[in-house]
C-alpha cells in the first residue's frame, strides 16, 4: 500500500487523504459522518445499500463512497440537500417491508436503521400497500437466529462467512424483494466465528441467541478489556449492569484480532458472572472442628489470606509447593513468586499445563484465524516470570514430593476458567492428596467444596475486576484494566501475596459494581413497572 | 427505402440452418479472410464501419474491442444471448436462421480480440435455438472452424454453448458474467468493468448477437459498404421485433434511420381495423414510451429515439392502439421488473415492488389520492441508484406513462375504472402473485 497522500475537498474542507483510498476510507479518516450498511472495512465492497451516496463535483450521479477511489483535487459532498434526500429516500427504499418491531428487537438502541432515520428521516411514511412477508425466528445454528423481515438485505454476514470465516454456510436466496438469507439443507451456521455476523448485521435480523431478550442496550455498560479464552488475547468488550455480564463483543485491533472474535471467547463472562463465582474464603478440617467439611468456616478471604500466610511464614516455607495456571496477570505472578521465592525460600513452583482435546502438541494448535490451542491468556507471561525467578521445575517433580511426604502444604493459584481444563478434577483428587490444601479460586466448584481435611478456598478476582499485563502467544504485552466489581471481598494475587507476607492491603479503589442476586433495573424503578 | 435483406438475406432458407447450406450461400468465406488480417485491421474495420452494440445500449463496438488492456492475460469473448427484454426476439431468429453467420462473426471477433475461448450464453426459455446452435457448433467443430489452427491459420478458439436458467438480469453484461462463472446472477460493482477484469477476473468483451453476426458482413463488404445503410452515427441495418397491435408482427430488417410509421404502416401492415395508434415502445419495455404524435416523425436510429427522450434499446418496438388501458400495461410491464429485479440493491429491490404494488391497487380500484404523484417520486428515487441498469429499466417506463397519460391514471384513481376499458375483463389480474 502506497503511504503518499493526495490533497482533496471533503464537505469544503482541504484534507490529505491517502492515496488509493475510497471516498467513504477517507471520510471515516477525517471523522466525517457517512451513512453505510453494507460497507465493512473487514469485508469486500458490496456497494448495495446506496445509503453512502455522495456528491462529486463534475459528476452529476451521485456515486456510492465505498466503490469510488479519491482522485487529487477530487471535491466530494455529502451534506448537501441532493445528498440528503437521495439518502432519505434510499432509507424509505429500506424501510418499506421492514417491520418496525423495534419495540421487541433486540438491536434497538444499537440500530443502524433507527440511527440514520433519526438522522436522515423523520418523514411519514408514504408506503400504505402491505408489506412482504418473510420468514421469522429462522434458527440458523446453534448461536445465531434470523428474522428475515428485519433483514436489509446489506450481504454483510454472507461475505463474511465467505471471506473470513471461509466457511460459506450463508446465502442469498430467491430474487428481488422475496430475498432471503438462509442456510443450505443440512448445513447450519455453525462455525466457531457465526456470532460476529451478529455484530456485523446492521439491523436487528441476526440476533444471538445467547443474548437475545435479556436486555436493552440502553441499559448496559461497556469496558474494554483483553479476551483471556486463549492466547490470542483479542481485544473485546463486555457489556454489564447491575444484573451482571451480559455479552461480549470484539473492538477492533489491527495488531491482534482485527475485527472479529471467535465464538468460544463470547462465553468467557459467563465464568466471570457472580452465579459462577465463589463469594468468600471458606477454610475447613483442622482447627476448625469440623472434619467433614460440613462445618466449615466462612470467613472474609482477607483474613484468611493472613491467616494461611502466618502459618506458611511459620513454617518457613518448609514443604510448601505454589501451583500456578497461565490463566493470571504477569504482576500477580512476580508478587507472588516474590512471596515464595524471597521470603519462604522456595522453589517448588509448578506450572499446570492445560489442554484442551489432545496431548502437548495440541497447545500449538492454531485455527488459521484467531483461535489457539492454548486456552489461556498469558502462558507466555508465567514462563516469563518463572525463568525471572530462575524456576525450573516439572510437574513430576510435585508428584513424587507428594507421595514421599516432602510436601506438606500444596498453594494453587487456580483457573479463573475451569472450562478450559479438562483435568481439573483429576488434579484436585491429585493435589488433594497434600496435608494441607490452599486453593485460591475465582469460580466455585463442587470437586473443591466436597473436599474433606485441612483445605482453604479463597475467592479471587476475575479479570474484569482487576489491572495488569497478559503477554499473548506472540509476545505482545497487553494491559487490562480494572472495570467491575462483581465479587467485593474478592482478592488478586497479588493481594494474597502481600496478606501472605503479613501485610495490610488498600482498600479497593471503588468501581461499578454488579449487585448480589437480583436487582431491578434502574430504569423500571424510574418508569414504575408495567 | 424498405425492408432490405442484408444480414437477414437467406434468412427464409430452411438449408441456411446447416453448415452444407450456409456455405452455400457464403458463408464461412470470411473467417478464411479475416484470418490472414491482422487482428488490429479488423477492430479499425468495425470501428469505421461504426457498428455500435445491438444489444440495447448502442456502445460502439469496435470501441468497445479497443479497452481490452495489453497485459498478457487470456481474454473471453462472450456472446449474449439471454434476449429477455420483453417485446425482443430478433436474436431468437437469428440463432434459428442462421446459426453458423453468429459462429463465423463470433470466430472473427475472437481472433480481432486475440481471445482463444468464447461462450454463447443463452437464456433457459430458448431450447429450441440452443438445440439448434449446439448442433451448429458440432457441425463447426467437426469441420475444423472451432478449435486448434483454425484454418491452418495457427489461430486456436473454442466456442461453448452456456444455456441459463432464464432470468432477464443475466442479459446485463456483469450479471451475465456472475451467472456463467456458475455464481447467483447479479450485476457486479463497475469499475472494474468486464474489459478490463471481467469473467474470472479476466478481460472480457461481452457483445449481442445481432452485433457478433453483423461483422461478417462489415469484413465481406468493408467498412463504406457497410455505411451505405443507416445514418451517419447509426450505421448499418438492424433487425426490429415488432409486437402489439399491427396486422403483421414479427422480425424485419431495415436500415437504421427507417421512418417508424413506415415500419408499421408498411413491414407491419398498418394498425388492426378500425383501431388507431395510441401509443409505441420503440425499444422493448424498459424503454420509455412514445406517443402517437410523438411517433409521426420518428426514425429509427439511436439518435432521433433518443432525442424524443426514448431509446432505441434492443429494437424491440411495441405497438399500442387506442383498445389499450395504459395502466394495464403500465402494471404488466411493473410485474415484470419486480419479478426480475435481482435483489442486490436496496432503490430496485424494494422499489420495483413498491411499484407495481401502487399500480396493482390502482388497477383493482383501491388507487389513492397522491398515488400517482407517488409513482413518479418513487420511480424518479430509483434511477441511477444501483450497479446496473435495471432500476432504471423499471423507472422509465414508470415516468414516462404516467407522465405522457396522467390523464387516464388520474381517471382510474377517481373513478375506481379504467378509461378505456370500464367494463373491461378485471385487469392486472394475471400479474397477481
Amino acid at each position: 500500500m502506497s503511504t503518499n497522500t493526495i490533497p482533496c475537498t471533503i464537505n469544503g474542507k482541504d484534507v490529505e487523504v491517502k492515496e488509493g483510498s475510497t471516498i467513504i476510507e477517507a471520510m471515516k479518516a477525517n471523522g466525517v459522518e457517512i451513512a453505510h450498511y453494507c460497507w465493512h472495512p473487514g469485508l469486500s465492497v458490496a456497494g448495495v445499500c446506496r445509503m453512502c451516496m455522495v456528491e462529486i463535483e463534475g459528476n452529476p450521479r451521485l456515486q456510492i463512497a465505498c466503490n469510488t477511489q479519491v482522485v487529487k483535487g477530487m471535491k466530494i459532498n455529502n451534506t448537501s440537500d441532493k445528498v440528503k434526500d437521495a439518502v432519505k429516500w434510499t432509507l424509505d427504499f429500506h424501510l418499506i417491508n421492514h417491520p418496525l418491531d423495534c419495540p421487541i428487537c433486540d438491536q434497538a438502541g444499537e440500530c443502524g436503521l433507527q440511527d440514520q432515520y433519526m438522522h436522515y428521516g423523520k418523514y411519514e411514511p408514504e408506503m400504505a400497500e402491505a408489506k412482504v412477508k418473510k420468514h421469522k425466528v429462522v434458527d440458523l445454528g446453534p448461536r445465531v437466529v434470523l428474522d428475515s423481515e428485519r433483514c436489509i438485505l446489506c450481504s454483510r454476514c454472507v461475505r463474511f462467512t465467505d471471506e473470513v470465516s471461509k466457511t460459506n454456510e450463508l446465502g442469498i436466496f430467491n430474487r428481488g424483494d422475496r430475498a432471503d438469507i438462509s442456510t443450505f439443507p443440512g448445513k447450519p451456521l455453525d462455525n466457531n466465528y457465526s456470532m460476529n455476523t451478529v455484530d456485523i448485521c446492521p439491523v436487528g435480523a441476526l440476533t444471538s441467541k445467547d443474548f437475545r431478550f435479556r436486555q436493552r442496550a440502553w441499559l448496559l455498560k461497556e469496558h474494554q478489556t483483553v479476551c483471556t479464552g486463549c492466547s490470542t488475547g483479542c481485544s473485546t468488550k463486555v457489556f454489564f449492569n447491575k444484573e451482571g455480564l451480559f455479552r461480549v463483543k470484539p473492538v477492533y485491533n489491527e495488531q491482534v484480532n482485527g475485527h472479529w472474535m471467535c465464538d468460544i471467547g463470547r462465553d468467557v463472562y459467563k465464568f466471570v458472572n457472580k452465579e459462577a463465582r465463589l463469594f468468600d474464603a471458606k477454610v475447613s478440617g483442622k482447627g476448625t472442628g469440623a472434619g467433614n467439611g460440613l462445618g466449615a468456616e466462612w470467613i472474609l478471604p482477607k483474613r484468611a489470606a493472613l491467616k494461611v500466610g502466618e502459618t506458611l511464614r511459620a513454617n518457613k516455607g518448609k514443604g510448601v509447593a505454589l501451583v500456578l495456571t497461565g490463566q493470571h496477570t504477569v504482576e500477580e505472578y512476580d508478587a507472588l513468586l516474590g512471596f515464595f521465592k524471597n521470603d519462604l525460600g522456595s522453589d517448588r513452583v509448578f506450572h499446570w499445563v492445560n489442554t484442551v482435546g489432545g496431548g502437548p502438541e495440541s497447545l500449538e494448535a492454531f485455527d488459521g484465524l484467531l483461535l489457539r490451542g492454548d486456552r489461556n491468556p498469558n502462558t507466555a507471561g508465567l514462563k516469563e516470570s518463572l525463568q525471572k525467578f530462575g524456576i525450573k521445575t516439572q510437574w513430576k517433580e510435585l508428584l513424587e514430593g507428594l507421595a514421599s511426604g516432602a510436601i506438606t502444604t500444596v498453594v494453587v493459584a487456580g483457573p479463573e476458567n475451569q472450562t478450559f481444563f479438562p483435568d481439573f478434577k483429576a488434579k484436585v483428587v491429585e493435589l488433594s492428596k497434600a496435608p494441607r490444601l490452599i486453593w485460591l479460586t475465582a469460580g466455585k466448584n463442587l470437586d473443591l467444596d466436597n473436599l474433606t481435611g485441612d483445605v482453604t478456598l479463597i475467592p479471587l478476582k476475575s479479570y474484569l475486576e482487576k489491572s495488569g499485563t497478559f503477554v499473548n502467544h506472540a509476545g505482545l504485552r497487553q494491559k487490562i484494566a480494572k472495570g467491575l466489581t462483581i465479587v467485593p471481598n474478592a482478592l488478586s494475587l497479588t493481594e494474597v501475596a502481600e496478606l501472605f507476607a503479613g501485610r495490610e492491603i488498600e482498600a479497593a479503589e471503588s468501581c461499578s459494581s454488579i449487585g448480589v442476586g437480583r436487582v431491578q433495573n434502574e430504569a423500571t424503578t424510574v418508569r414504575g413497572s408495567l | 427505402m424498405a425492408e432490405v435483406k442484408y444480414l437477414s438475406e437467406h434468412y427464409d432458407k430452411k438449408e441456411y440452418r446447416s453448415l452444407e447450406g450456409y456455405k452455400k450461400h457464403g458463408g464461412y468465406e470470411q473467417l478464411p479472410k479475416a484470418l490472414k488480417m491482422e487482428a488490429a485491421k479488423i477492430i479499425d474495420e468495425v470501428k469505421a464501419a461504426g457498428l455500435r452494440g445491438r444489444g440495447g445500449a448502442g456502445f460502439p463496438c469496435g470501441m468497445k474491442w479497443g479497452f481490452l488492456p495489453n497485459n498478457g492475460e487470456p481474454r473471453y469473448l462472450l456472446c449474449n444471448a439471454d434476449e429477455s427484454e420483453p417485446g425482443t426476439f430478433k436474436d431468437r431468429v437469428m440463432m434459428e436462421r442462421a446459426p453458423h453467420q453468429l459462429i463465423e462473426g463470433m470466430l472473427i471477433a475472437a481472433f480481432a480480440v486475440k481471445s482463444h475461448k468464447a461462450y454463447i450464453y443463452i437464456r433457459g426459455e430458448y431450447t429450441g435455438p440452443a438445440m439448434i446452435l449446439k448442433q451448429a457448433l458440432a457441425e463447426a467443430k467437426a469441420a475444423g472452424y472451432i478449435g486448434k489452427n483454425i484454418l491452418g491459420s495457427g489461430f486456436d478458439c473454442d466456442i461453448d454453448l452456456f444455456i441459463g436458467a432464464g432470468a432477464y438480469i443475466c442479459g446485463e453484461e456483469t450479471g451475465l458474467i456472475s451467472s456463467l462463472e456458475g455464481y447467483k446472477g447479479q450485476p457486479k460493482l463497475k469499475p472494474p468493468f468486464p474489459a478490463v477484469q471481467g469473467y474470472l477476473r479476466k478481460p472480457t468483451i461481452v457483445n449481442n448477437v445481432e452485433t457478433l453476426a453483423s461483422v461478417v458482413n462489415i469484413i465481406r463488404d468493408g467498412a463504406q459498404a457497410y455505411r451505405k445503410y443507416g445514418t451517419e452515427k447509426s450505421p448499418g441495418t438492424k433487425l426490429f421485433s415488432i409486437s402489439g397491435n399491427v396486422n403483421k408482427p414479427g422480425t424485419y430488417e431495415v436500415p437504421l434511420g427507417y421512418k417508424l410509421m413506415d415500419l408499421i404502416n408498411n413491414e407491419c401492415g398498418g394498425m388492426k381495423p378500425g383501431r388507431s395508434l395510441k401509443a409505441v415502445i420503440p425499444g422493448g419495455s424498459s424503454a420509455p414510451v412514445l406517443t402517437a404524435k410523438e411517433c409521426e416523425n420518428a426514425s429509427m436510429d439511436y439518435e432521433c429515439i433518443a432525442s424524443l427522450g426514448s431509446m432505441l434499446g434492443s429494437g424491440a418496438v411495441i405497438v399500442i392502439d387506442d383498445s389499450n388501458c395504459m395502466v394495464d400495461v403500465l402494471s404488466t410491464i411493473s410485474h415484470f421488473y419486480h419479478h426480475e429485479s435481482c435483489g442486490q440493491c436496496t432503490p430496485c429491490r424494494e422499489g420495483t415492488g413498491w411499484v407495481e404494488k401502487i399500480i396493482h391497487s390502482i388497477v383493482h380500484g383501491h388507487g389513492k389520492a397522491g398515488d400517482v404523484d407517488l409513482l413518479i417520486k418513487v420511480a424518479d428515487n430509483m434511477k441511477g441508484r444501483t450497479i446496473c441498469a435495471l432500476a432504471d429499466a423499471a423507472a422509465l417506463p414508470v415516468t414516462s406513462f404516467v407522465t405522457k397519460f396522467r390523464g387516464e391514471f388520474e381517471y382510474f384513481v377517481a373513478n375506481r375504472k379504467s378509461m378505456v376499458k370500464p367494463n373491461g375483463a378485471n385487469l392486472g389480474d394475471a400479474h397477481v402473485h
